[in-house]
C-alpha cells in the first residue's frame, strides 16, 4: 500500500506554485476587504440596534405628556424599527452557514439582479467573482462584529452614561467622548480575532471561483490527480497567516491591559 | 415669612414599577428653595435615591412634576408661552444641575484635567485653556493641583470623589445633588470629601444629599427631610427631626442610626 503522503509528490507540485502565491495574495486581499466591509457594516448595525428611534413613543404617553404605565399603546411605544431591522439582520446572517450566504450572494444578487462589470485586476483577480465574494463574506462578518461591537458597548457601565448625561452631555457625545473609546479598547482583540476568523473562512469563496488558496488546490489536484499534498501545503499557509496573527493580537492584548494596572 | 427663590417644586412624584405593585416613590412633595443644603434620610429601599435620581430624570418618574426652571421636567414636551409644544431639552436642564455618584464615575481612560474639561469645553462651548484655567483653580481648591495629569486609578477613594465634586461644578450648576457621596469610602476618607461638601454649603450653593452621614445632616443640613417605603414621611429642621421625632418609623429609625 501506498504510504499518505509521498514526498516526490510535492516536486511535482513546483510548476503550480505560482498558483499558491496568486492564492496567498487573493486570500489576504478577501480578509483585508472583508473586515473593512465588515467593520462598516457592523458600526452602522450596532448603532442601529442600540438607537432610541421610537416613532410611535406618543402612543405611550398620557394627556399630559407623563409616561403611561400599561396597555396597547405602551407596547406599540416601543417599536423600534432601525433596531428591529438590525436584529432581524444579525440573527439570520448568524443562523444560516456561509456557503449558503456566498451562493445567494453571487448566484443570486449577482447573477440575477446586478451585473458586475468582468475584468481582472492584478493581472490575475476576476472581479466578477472576488467582489461577490468579499460582499458576502463582509455581510457575514459584519453582523458577527456588530454583536461584539454590542456587547463590548454594553459591558461598559452604565454609571459612565450616567455620569456624561449628568454634566448635560447628549447621547452623541456621550458615545463619542465617553463610552465608545473605552468600549473599542476592550474589544479589539475580539476584532482582532474575527480577522483571524476570516482568514480561514474566506477558503469558501472558491466554491465561487475566486482564485484563493484552496482553488489552487483543486487546479494542481484537475492537473495532476495529486489530492493530499496541494492540501498540506494549502494547511501549512493558512496556518503561517493565521498563527502569527493571532500571536500578535495577544502581544497587543497584553500590552495594552498593561496600562489597566497600576 | 420671608419669600425665598424656589428652585425646583416637586408635586406628587410617583415613581412605579410592575405597573404600580412596586411604589418606589408614592406623591412626594417638596420645595426646594436657593441655597437649601436639604439631606434625605431614611433606610435603604426608602425610595431616596430614586428620588434624588428622578431629580435630573436618571429614573423616569411615573407621575407628578418636577417644576424646575419654570418647566415641568418630567412631561416630555410642553406648551409655551405662544402655546406651542417644545420638546424638552433634558440635556440642557442637566447642564444646570451637577450630580456626585456614590461610586464616583470618573472617566478612567481620561486624566483629571481632560475628566474635568470635557463637558464644559465638549457640551458649552468654553474655549479649552479658559476651561483649564478654571478646572485648575477648582482643582486647588480642593487639594489636588498636583494630580492633574494622573488618571483616575492612580487616585485614592477620596481623592477620587473630590474630583467628581469639583468636575459637576465645572458647569456651574444651580443645585448639586450628592447620591450617598460617602458610602463607597474608607472611613478615615469620609472627613476629606465632607469638608469639600460644607464649604460648598457656606458658598450658598443649593444642594440635595442624600446619605447616611447623620452628623452632617445635623451640622451641614438646613432641611431633612426623611423618607421609608417610597413616602415622605416627615420633613423639618435638623433640630426638629433629630431631637423631636415625631413619625414613630423616624424614631425608629433614629435609634438605630444615633
Amino acid at each position: 500500500m501506498d504510504s499518505f503522503v509521498q514526498l516526490e509528490n510535492f516536486g511535482r507540485l513546483a510548476p503550480y506554485s505560482q498558483l499558491f502565491i496568486q492564492g496567498i495574495i487573493v486570500t489576504v486581499m478577501l480578509s483585508v476587504f472583508t473586515v473593512a466591509i465588515g467593520f462598516v457594516l457592523a458600526i452602522i448595525l450596532s448603532a442601529m440596534r442600540m438607537s432610541d428611534c421610537y416613532p410611535l413613543a406618543f402612543l405611550g404617553l398620557d394627556k399630559e405628556g407623563h409616561q403611561r404605565e400599561k396597555g396597547f399603546g405602551v407596547t406599540l411605544s416601543k417599536f423600534n424599527p432601525l433596531s428591529l431591522i438590525a436584529t432581524a439582520y444579525v440573527e439570520i446572517l448568524r443562523s444560516t452557514p456561509v456557503i449558503v450566504q456566498v451562493a445567494i450572494i453571487y448566484y443570486g444578487v449577482f447573477g440575477a439582479l446586478i451585473e458586475l462589470p468582468s475584468f481582472t485586476f492584478f493581472g490575475f483577480i476576476k472581479f466578477e467573482r472576488f467582489f461577490p465574494g468579499v460582499v458576502a463574506l463582509g455581510m457575514n462578518s459584519g453582523a458577527y462584529l456588530c454583536e461584539i461591537m454590542r456587547s463590548g458597548i454594553q459591558s461598559i457601565d452604565s454609571g459612565q452614561s450616567e455620569a456624561a448625561r449628568s454634566l448635560g452631555m447628549n447621547w452623541v457625545q456621550n458615545m463619542r467622548y465617553i463610552i465608545l473609546p473605552q468600549a473599542i479598547k476592550n474589544i479589539l482583540p475580539a476584532i482582532a480575532n474575527e480577522f483571524v476568523v476570516i482568514i480561514k473562512e474566506s477558503a469558501i469563496t472558491y466554491t465561487i471561483g475566486v482564485q484563493d488558496i484552496m482553488s489552487a488546490v483543486n487546479a494542481v489536484r484537475g492537473a495532476t490527480f495529486i489530492i493530499i499534498e496541494p492540501l498540506l501545503v494549502a494547511t501549512a499557509i493558512y496556518f503561517c497567516l493565521c498563527f502569527p496573527a493571532s500571536k500578535l493580537i495577544a502581544h497587543f492584548e497584553r500590552r495594552m491591559s498593561r496600562g489597566d494596572k497600576r | 415669612m420671608e419669600t425665598r427663590d424656589k428652585i425646583i417644586q416637586v408635586t406628587d412624584l410617583e415613581k412605579h414599577y410592575n405597573f404600580g405593585a412596586i411604589k418606589a416613590l408614592d406623591k412626594v412633595t417638596v420645595d426646594i428653595d436657593k441655597g437649601d443644603v436639604m439631606v434625605v434620610i431614611g433606610p435603604s429601599g426608602s425610595g431616596k435615591s430614586t428620588f434624588l435620581r428622578s431629580l435630573n430624570l436618571l429614573e423616569e418618574p411615573t407621575g407628578g412634576a418636577i417644576i424646575f426652571d419654570g418647566v415641568d421636567i418630567t412631561k416630555k414636551k410642553y406648551k409655551d408661552e405662544n402655546g406651542k409644544w417644545v420638546k424638552i431639552n433634558m440635556d440642557l436642564h442637566r447642564q444646570k444641575m451637577g450630580m456626585v455618584f456614590q461610586h464616583f464615575n470618573l472617566f478612567p481612560h481620561k486624566t483629571i484635567m481632560e475628566n474635568m474639561i470635557i463637558a464644559p469645553v465638549k457640551v458649552k462651548k468654553v474655549p479649552e485653556e479658559e476651561a483649564k484655567k478654571k478646572a485648575l483653580e477648582l482643582l486647588k481648591r480642593v487639594g489636588l493641583e498636583d494630580r492633574a495629569d494622573a488618571y483616575p486609578i492612580q487616585l485614592s477613594g477620596g481623592q477620587k470623589q473630590r474630583i467628581a465634586i469639583v468636575r459637576a461644578l465645572m458647569m456651574e450648576p444651580e443645585v448639586m445633588l450628592f447620591d450617598e457621596p460617602t458610602s463607597a469610602l474608607d472611613p478615615e476618607m469620609v472627613g476629606e470629601v465632607l469638608d469639600v461638601m460644607k464649604q460648598l454649603a457656606d458658598e450658598g450653593m443649593t444642594m440635595v444629599v442624600v446619605t447616611h452621614e447623620m452628623g452632617f445632616a445635623r451640622e451641614v443640613g438646613n432641611r431633612v427631610l426623611f423618607m421609608a417605603d417610597g413616602k415622605l414621611l416627615e420633613q423639618g429642621t435638623p433640630e426638629d427631626i433629630f431631637e423631636k421625632p415625631q413619625h414613630p418609623r423616624l424614631q425608629e429609625f433614629l435609634s438605630k442610626v444615633l
